[in-house]
């Protein structure tokens, strides 16, 4: 890596309406993270680019389509697709999603919900393993936003995500955003579900903006931080030690500005000063 | 079955259009009905692959208008259900059944449309060649420029139709009214990519057969022979054009290769 060496700083998650100017403005952000499944194409514009970024930043390979926790064989394909952006580019970070997409083959290409249940939790391990044993590296999985829960869970979302990094020797990739929709979603108290995780195995942070939907909230990714999420994400911080954070914006994305000025805000809180931060008024 | 495969099936059969009410038993309701919680995981996906197919098809989008392609985007999923992790494979079989297609029937041109668009879409992520070594094929010495075979570059795609598709194309780019110049007639589409960035002209019937041959494996003289022309300027001519373009991306002759 030419540029900065990684430091437990706050980047963006970078989407291609943003790339022209990431790449020109060069802005001062710890890292980048992308989507795998953006980069799977044998060649093109896109690699060059993010050759060229990667030159520049820690980069995070963040993959939204593995179906980690589908019944399915693993993706042998997919899988293979994000070996080889693993080999390529030596990022940072490597993580993926404790959700399902698939059964039959056939894809929602949507993160689900999973059955928090003891056998969930060894098939899950099992995948973890299988994936780490192929990547040759350790993985990060992230907590997902969740609209509903199975009458057959019977562990808390907590345990099980703990668990999951306990057994498999995974890491978390803790979505502070997820946390709290689902702790308003499902009734439970998000500091309780912060209590529960192991430091050490706590590796990022995510933050992304969510929105009112027919019934609790929706994780749109669509909207600024929301307030109570600055402040899950300051005591998860307190309580854990900095970790490299990325801000998620995907719908509606705002002028990259906007974007920065909500990774400048986490980086203050990972630097402890946080005490002087509010949502950042230009966002607003 | 696993209980967890056996949950995932039922989940699924809600999600893409059977009865809620198969996967709704196994949700807790928490205050809200189990199918309304469903319902919106089955809006979220529909959302989450229309918008893939809109994004790789937005002239077919805009030719059919906004209502028209979101029913055509459910019933295609319904046809072809998604098959990857990977959204950009999406769309690989729009064209046809597009061309099958009854409410589109009026639309004859919308095959072609949605060839070209594809044909747009695998070109920027194909794999990536160097570039023709001009003064190299020079010196290919003349006793063996009969071996002389070109190659084109991999993201190189050609789309013919009976409709005038490059006009239809050009005509509804960002920033265009779809207003159609000239008279409609059947066009080939030459699709490339050039600096990253995927390219898109009219050829003309002669060059066609031209990267016909080449790509069928033809030797030079006979891809040459296939141009039918009998100017050697404007044989030349053709050949630096789609070398310069980065069309044609090497060539062998006999053992060697640049």
């Amino acid at each position: 890596m030419a540029g900065r060496p990684p430091r437990p700083g706050a980047g963006i998650g970078l989407r291609a309406p943003h790339h022209a100017e990431v790449e020109r403005r060069a802005p001062d952000v710890a890292l980048l993270e992308v989507h795998s499944e953006n980069f799977f194409g044998a060649g093109g514009g896109e690699l060059d680019l993010l050759e060229r970024l990667r030159a520049r930043y820690p980069l995070s390979l963040h993959g939204v389509g593995l179906s980690l926790g589908s019944a399915d064989p693993l993706a042998e394909r997919h899988l293979a697709a994000i070996e080889r952006l693993v080999r390529r580019f030596e990022p940072l970070l490597v993580s993926e999603h404790l959700s399902w997409s698939s059964i039959d083959g056939r894809h929602a290409n949507d993160l689900l919900p999973l059955p928090f249940t003891r056998a969930t939790l060894d098939h899950v391990v099992s995948r973890i393993d299988a994936v780490q044993e192929r990547l040759g590296r350790r993985i990060l999985v992230e907590n997902i936003a969740s609209y509903l829960e199975f009458g057959e869970s019977t562990m808390p979302e907590w345990e099980f995500v703990a668990a999951v990094a306990r057994q498999s020797g995974c890491a978390i990739l803790l979505d502070v955003n997820n946390v709290y929709v689902n702790s308003v979603n499902h009734g439970f108290d998000a500091h309780a579900y912060l209590a529960a995780m192991d430091p050490a195995t706590l590796a990022e942070y995510h933050l992304a903006g969510h929105e009112a939907g027919p019934f609790g909230l929706i994780d749109t990714h669509a909207a600024p931080v929301a307030p109570d999420v600055w402040a899950l994400y300051a005591e998860a911080v307190a309580r854990f030690g900095p970790r490299p954070t990325i801000v998620e914006w995907d719908a509606k994305l705002p002028a990259l500005d906007v974007l920065l000025g909500e990774a400048g805000a986490a980086e203050a809180i990972l630097a402890g000063r946080h005490l002087a931060v509010r949502a950042p008024e230009h966002v607003a | 079955m696993s209980a967890l495969a056996q949950l995932q099936r039922a989940f699924a059969a809600a999600l893409h259009g059977g009865a809620l009410e198969a996967a709704a038993p196994r949700v807790r309701a928490a205050g809200v009905p189990p199918a309304e919680r469903l319902a919106l995981y089955r809006r979220n996906v529909r959302a989450t692959q229309h918008d893939a197919l809109a994004a790789t098809y937005p002239v077919v989008r805009r030719l059919v208008g906004e209502a028209f392609f979101g029913v055509l985007a459910q019933d295609y999923l319904r046809a072809w259900p998604s098959r990857s992790g990977n959204l950009d494979e999406l769309g690989h079989a729009l064209a046809a059944f597009t061309a099958a297609y009854a409410p589109a029937a009026a639309l004859a041109y919308l095959p072609g449309v949605a060839r070209l668009e594809w044909a747009c879409h695998e070109c920027a992520l194909a794999a990536d060649a160097g570039a023709l070594d001009a003064a190299a094929l020079a010196r290919v010495p003349a006793e063996r420029q009969g071996e002389i075979r070109l190659w084109l570059h991999p993201s190189v795609r050609c789309v013919e139709s009976e409709h005038p598709v490059v006009a239809i194309w050009e005509a509804n780019q960002p920033g265009r009214d779809g207003t159609l110049a000239g008279e409609a007639a059947a066009e080939c589409a030459l699709v490339w990519r050039s600096g990253g960035l995927v390219r898109v002209r009219r050829v003309e019937s002669a060059e066609r057969a031209f990267l016909h041959a080449v790509c069928g494996g033809a030797s030079l003289d006979a891809a040459v022979s296939a141009l039918g022309l009998e100017d050697a300027g404007r044989v030349a001519a053709v050949l630096a054009r789609l070398g310069a373009d980065g069309v044609i991306a090497g060539f062998t002759a006999g053992e060697d290769a640049a």
